[in-house]
């Protein structure tokens, strides 16, 4: 006979051994290796928060202010890290709110997951409180999405969702779970098992040796290669082998705005980085080159200008791990479908030693032009202080090993110029989106995902107000985010085009902002104001020494150009040095 | 304008029709039929859907956009001669009293359609073919006065065994099996 006290026991371990589909989405997170959530809890989300509960010795949970702030965070830090950022929300807004971020990393192949609570299963499609029907909302914009019913599911639909956001091209995965599936016990043990591919679904890592060979035979009977990095390199972590690689064959090379910091700007061989407002050299020499070496970059409109006319008359191997990008913008005479970091192993062996003294100096040639027309005078020192050379004295000081996180517009091509990067993972940008707030929760996620680096976020004064609340998220944490706000006061690169495509009529591009120094403080951060260049240095100093959170303001010239300018649609040839 | 017909497999899974054609919306590319019916494998649906466009690497694009979905397992894209296809139509005329009498046997031996169903006051024609023959078929039965008329989409098997697209090599390679 069993006294009370034991059935009771048994019975214990029996509820503790099936989960509940809260618990089951905390046990799969632990199997992932996920100690990190940025989120917002909710209705539909509360039994989730109430697993969570338990695990907060594990599993460690920002409160951000917004959920946007959740999604941007997680892309900081899955970009600083490597590791796939998490977020939740709740249904509805929370939802909606998260959508953003979602759509800023599918095209920055950024890998997120991300979950929402959704209404319980009997309510779904009755307009019930807080539905939104997220799984149509985001499908054009996940790589994957998937709608729990039932706990069972739980174990396996995280372990797919973690391998599709990692793999291949990493990107964003949403799994909805409704109330039901969060309360409900599974009736069945919980039991993970991570996966390494599906059915329908196994990203080609290793290239096909005959790519190798097509593109090696193209690479070395180059008489002017030139080599188009992207943020492949540090996706797949292949900076040691791409350096080796270009050390090896001597090949010029320039990187996309996402490609930064791929290799070290004191490398001999980086010459810049081209694009919209990329450098003149790496942006003009696209036309005088003979065979182009693409690696883990997609062609972006913003790099190619009119595509058409982009690096017509050279040859392209295309080293890519998606394959639909393949011939998408433009033709590749040798593809190479694979790991960046693979297809650059299996490459070297075949490729011959080079010595391109002589085609590199063409790209240096092609520096004066540009140091005399765009960076003396940028960094020339008269007049009102210059976002340039606030961005070249924090490199200065930081020695080029911060990582850096901007936000969106003129300061974040001007951070690109400017600083010079000296470590991987430090150029932390939305690039294909382009959203702006994106910076102050995307650094708060940087200094989480690399606590031991210094974090310094360059941010326009229109960004800033897009997610000021998160002001109040770094507050909570403690860390020693550095913000600088350069701010003119104007909506900067939107008046630049108004300035230069439609006759200075500024059309809403003026800003009458709030005291920034005023609002950090009132959430508990430390802040500083500079209007004056002989304040600068000491004010960059006293930030770079704080042991908190800390916004710094500049207020910089008002009208500003950046160049260059490859003006939007035409060739890369008519690029603009002032 | 060439037509394509695009042969999608992917896990019978909800939603999935919906991941597909988005991928059409979003490239502006109109679907003029689509059809969808599980394959001899259980769990994998074959969706059969025909566009037309007049840029073939546009169509090859759309192909390995397909194939980025992560439950699609495979995609081909057919220009008619590679396929066999078909269509199947049904076509309900009202046979009123004093009525212009239906020639069943050209109906049958001319057009190889049959009469499928009847009441006293209507019959239900079933025809199968192109979608020429069925279109000459409607213009033959239009005196009769067609009351309704609904026309499948097309169903396409391949005759060789790979489509249009040159497929990145890891796709040639797929293997179709569970």
């Amino acid at each position: 006979m069993k006294t009370s006290e034991e059935t009771e026991t048994l019975e214990a371990v029996e509820t503790a051994k099936f989960l509940s589909g809260g618990q089951a989405l905390m046990e799969s997170f632990l199997q992932e290796g996920v100690d990190l959530i940025f989120g917002y809890p909710g209705g539909a989300i509360m039994p989730i928060y109430d697993a969570l509960y338990d695990y907060t010795d594990r599993i460690n949970h920002v409160l951000v202010r917004h959920e946007q702030g959740a999604g941007h965070a997680a892309e900081g830090f899955a970009r600083v890290s490597g590791k796939v950022g998490v977020c939740m929300a709740t249904s509805g807004p929370g939802a909606t709110n998260l959508v953003t971020p979602i759509a800023d990393a599918i095209i920055d192949c950024t890998p997120l997951v991300a979950i929402t609570g959704q209404v319980f299963s009997g309510l779904l499609g009755t307009d019930a409180f807080q539905e939104t029907d997220v799984i149509g909302v985001t499908m054009p914009i996940c790589k994957w999405n998937y709608q729990v019913v039932d706990p069972d599911e739980i174990p396996e639909v995280m372990a797919k969702a973690f391998f599709i956001a990692r793999s291949g091209k990493p990107g964003p995965v949403l799994i909805d779970i409704t109330k039901d599936a969060q309360v409900k016990a599974m009736t069945k043990p919980f039991s993970y098992k991570k996966i390494d591919k599906l059915l329908s679904y196994s990203p080609r890592v290793t290239p096909k040796p005959e790519q190798l060979e097509k593109a090696a035979e193209l690479i070395n009977k180059a008489k002017r290669p030139y080599i188009l990095f992207g943020h492949g390199i540090l996706i797949s972590q292949a900076m040691e082998e791409f350096r080796e690689f270009v050390e090896k064959t001597d090949i010029p090379c320039a990187s996309t705005l996402l490609g930064i910091s791929g290799i070290s700007v004191d490398h001999p061989n980086y010459m810049g980085w081209l694009g919209m407002h990329g450098m003149y050299a790496p942006n003009v020499m696209t036309d005088r080159c003979d065979v182009v070496i693409a690696i883990g970059m997609r062609f972006d409109d913003r790099v190619t200008g009119d595509a058409a006319k982009f690096v017509k008359q050279a040859k392209i191997v295309h080293i890519e791990i998606d394959p639909a990008e393949i011939n998408k913008i433009k033709h590749a005479d040798a593809p190479v479908v694979g790991d960046a970091k693979e297809a650059l192993k299996m490459l070297m062996p075949l490729v011959k030693q080079g010595d391109f003294t002589a085609w590199k100096n063409e790209f240096r040639k092609l520096e004066a032009p540009e140091k005399e027309l765009v960076s003396d005078r940028d960094l020339q020192g008269e007049g009102q202080i210059k976002m340039a050379e606030v961005v070249k004295m924090v490199s200065e000081k930081t020695k080029g090993q911060a990582c850096i996180v901007v936000d969106v517009g003129q300061h974040q091509m001007v951070t690109a110029r400017y600083y010079d990067f000296r470590k991987p993972h430090s150029y932390i940008a939305s690039g294909g989106l382009g959203t702006m707030g994106f910076a102050i929760p995307a650094a708060l996620g940087a200094k989480f995902g690399a606590p031991d680096r210094e974090v310094v976020a360059f941010i326009g004064d229109g960004c800033f107000q897009m997610t000021i609340q998160e002001l109040g998220t770094i507050a909570q944490s403690g860390l020693p985010v550095k913000l600088v706000i350069l701010n003119n006061n104007f909506l900067g690169m939107v008046r630049q085009w108004q300035d230069l495509f439609f006759e200075k009529r500024y059309s809403f591009v003026e800003l009458h902002n709030p005291d920034f120094i005023t609002i950090a403080k009132g959430f508990g951060l430390e802040a500083d104001k500079v209007t004056s260049r002989e304040n600068l240095s000491e004010a960059l100093d006293q930030m770079l020494a704080s042991d908190k959170g800390y916004v710094l303001e500049v207020v910089v010239e008002k009208e500003e150009n950046v160049f260059p300018m490859v003006p939007a649609g035409t060739s890369v040839s008519e690029i603009r040095l002032k | 304008m060439t037509q394509y017909t695009i042969c999608v497999y992917g896990e019978n899974a909800v939603g999935l029709l919906n991941k597909i054609t988005i991928i059409f919306t979003r490239r502006r590319i109109n679907i003029d039929s689509l059809t969808v019916s599980e394959t001899v494998r259980k769990g994998v649906s074959r969706f059969t859907i025909v566009i037309k466009h007049d840029k073939r690497e546009e169509v090859e694009k759309l192909v390995r956009q397909i194939r980025k979905v992560v439950e699609v397992m495979a995609v081909f894209g057919y220009l008619n001669h590679d396929i066999v296809y078909n269509e199947i139509a049904l076509f309900k005329i009202p046979t009123p009293v004093n009525s212009k009498p239906i020639d069943i046997d050209t109906i049958n031996k001319v057009y190889k359609a049959w009469v499928v169903y009847w009441e006293l006051d209507y019959v239900v024609i079933e025809k199968t073919g192109t979608e020429e023959e069925i279109f000459e078929f409607f213009r033959y039965l239009k005196p009769y006065g067609i009351t309704e008329f609904v026309r499948s989409g097309r169903v396409a098997v391949g005759k060789t065994p790979q489509g249009l697209v040159e497929y990145l090599p890891e796709e040639m390679e797929w293997e179709y099996a569970i």
